[in-house]
């Protein structure tokens, strides 16, 4: 029986990965951490990280902090 | 109704970030004319007014950096450059000025210009000459990111043009919520919560039902629970694993790494694709939200407007009723049940083309699971459905290609 064509895919460099790529880089990113500082203004106090949002001026640190509030968000009520 | 919308039982739509259509696959016109991409005599103007011509030297990473501007103003230069501005024919040609307008480096703008040549994207390129590319498939909005994957969500924006937060207004609801209270299931797969959804507010705060992550959507391919429409996000951003690993950026948003994306779009492909009853019953639309300010040669054209105005302070002062479409972007419909290398014609073929966008996925779910529905937008009433693309005919396993990483 024929097989179907198999395609090659490239992995990307190592170098690639950019976690300290400044967050002004990327509007894209910065408007998600916008967006759920927002939304955690809007969370009872038990709910809100607390984090000094001054403080993400890089790609991994809004990472971080939408992981936050994404875990934050599908918890159950009552679990903060 | 063909054999092949028959056998539909799922459709999957990951949509990417930032690309244009000639960015990605206007490379595909040397081999195959019916695709309306690059003669490679494509130019624009520079600051120095000297002719920029389009170059197929375009790199993974670190190249657009900075971010080309692509809010509504921006836009507006790069589409109309030269002219009166809308509601004029756009020119196209103003992608090099308004890239140079961020960091006044003329020969750093060139680069606005760059494509991809043949062979650099196996995997988008592969799926573009096996299933069907669209040729006329465009932003809703010339405008950025949220504002314009509202569109794929809801059928409108709500009248936003930025990447601003909105919220949904009455008597609207997202394609997720029409598909759960019509008995159907829907899903959104974000990457991980570290990349999150660019939804936020609507999605996110008030529906967590509909969530799953990406590594659910390739258990549920592998399991055969897919729900009947999913929607996929790529990964957002460079950051750690739960395991301490590396996970790069997949969404191929400049500056992020372009290959990652292709790993990830293969990855959405071979999930579907290695489950032979999830194969023959799938429809997987890979797209992206807006063209992220890199130069496109089609114009874009008029739409149905949504009765929206967007606000003045979005667009620079320019008047925007949500009446004409945004930059084309790559999209491609890959199911077996689709002949190989269809070209779906665009706005260069003035009989049969039809110029779809973001509005055409809720248009399409809705048209195809739940039939009758009349609480949308008139945008997305007029928008154009795809899956008449589907056929009679199912091609052998030995004709679709399937993706090995390296």
């Amino acid at each position: 029986m024929a097989q179907p064509p198999v395609i090659r895919v490239p992995r990307p460099a190592r170098s690639s990965y950019q976690p300290h790529r400044p967050l002004s880089k990327n509007t894209l990113l910065q408007n998600q951490v916008k967006h759920f500082r927002e939304l955690e203004r809007r969370l009872p106090p038990g709910h809100q990280t607390g984090l000094d949002f001054d403080s993400i001026t890089t790609e991994g640190q809004a990472a971080e902090y939408i992981r936050r509030m994404t875990t934050r968000l599908h918890q159950p009520p009552g679990k903060a | 109704m063909s054999a092949g919308l028959d056998a539909l039982k799922h459709v999957v739509v990951l949509m990417m970030e930032n690309r244009s259509f000639d960015h990605m696959l206007g490379v595909l016109h040397a081999e195959d004319p019916r695709i309306n991409g690059l003669t490679g005599n494509e130019s624009n103007p520079d600051t120095t007014n000297e002719p920029v011509q389009v170059q197929p030297t375009a790199a993974f990473q670190g190249e657009l950096d900075p971010d080309p501007d692509h809010h509504f103003p921006a836009v507006n230069k790069q589409l109309f450059f030269g002219t009166p501005g809308p509601p004029g024919v756009p020119s196209m040609q103003g992608f090099v000025q308004s890239y140079a307008d961020q960091e006044h480096n003329v020969a750093h703008s060139h680069k606005i210009m760059y494509y991809f040549a043949a062979g650099k994207l196996p995997v988008l390129h592969a799926l573009a000459r096996n299933y069907a590319v669209f040729n006329g498939w465009f932003a809703s909005i010339p405008g950025p990111t949220v504002c314009n994957r509202a569109f794929a969500h809801y059928g409108t924006s709500f009248g936003q043009a930025s990447l601003n937060i909105f919220y949904v207004l009455e008597p609207y609801k997202s394609i997720y919520e029409r598909m759960l209270a019509a008995g159907h299931t829907a899903k959104l797969y974000y990457f991980d919560p570290a990349s999150s959804t660019q939804e936020v507010v609507n999605l996110l705060k008030n529906q967590p039902q509909i969530f799953a992550t990406y590594p659910q959507f390739l258990e549920d391919c592998k399991s055969g629970n897919l729900p009947d429409y999913s929607f996929v996000e790529p990964n957002y951003s460079d950051h750690p694993g739960d395991d301490g690993g590396e996970l790069l950026a997949s969404d191929q948003h400049p500056d992020h790494d372009v290959q990652a994306g292709e790993v990830f779009i293969a990855s959405i492909y071979n999930a579907i694709r290695q489950n032979p009853d999830l194969w023959k019953s799938t429809a997987l639309l890979v797209t992206y939200d807006e063209h992220g300010g890199i130069y496109d040669h089609v114009p874009p054209p008029a739409c149905t407007p949504d009765g929206f105005h967007a606000p003045l302070t979005d667009t620079g002062g320019i008047p925007f009723a949500f009446d004409r479409l945004g930059v084309r972007v790559p999209s491609i419909l890959i199911s077996p049940w689709i002949a190989k290398a269809t070209v779906v014609p665009g706005p260069e073929d003035p009989v049969n083309g039809r110029a779809f966008e973001h509005a055409s996925i809720p248009a399409t779910i809705t048209q195809h699971f739940i039939g009758a529905y009349d609480q949308r937008t008139v945008r997305e009433k007029a928008a154009p459905t795809f899956l008449d693309l589907l056929t009679d005919t199912m091609r052998p396993e030995e004709d679709c290609p399937s993706f090995d990483f390296d």
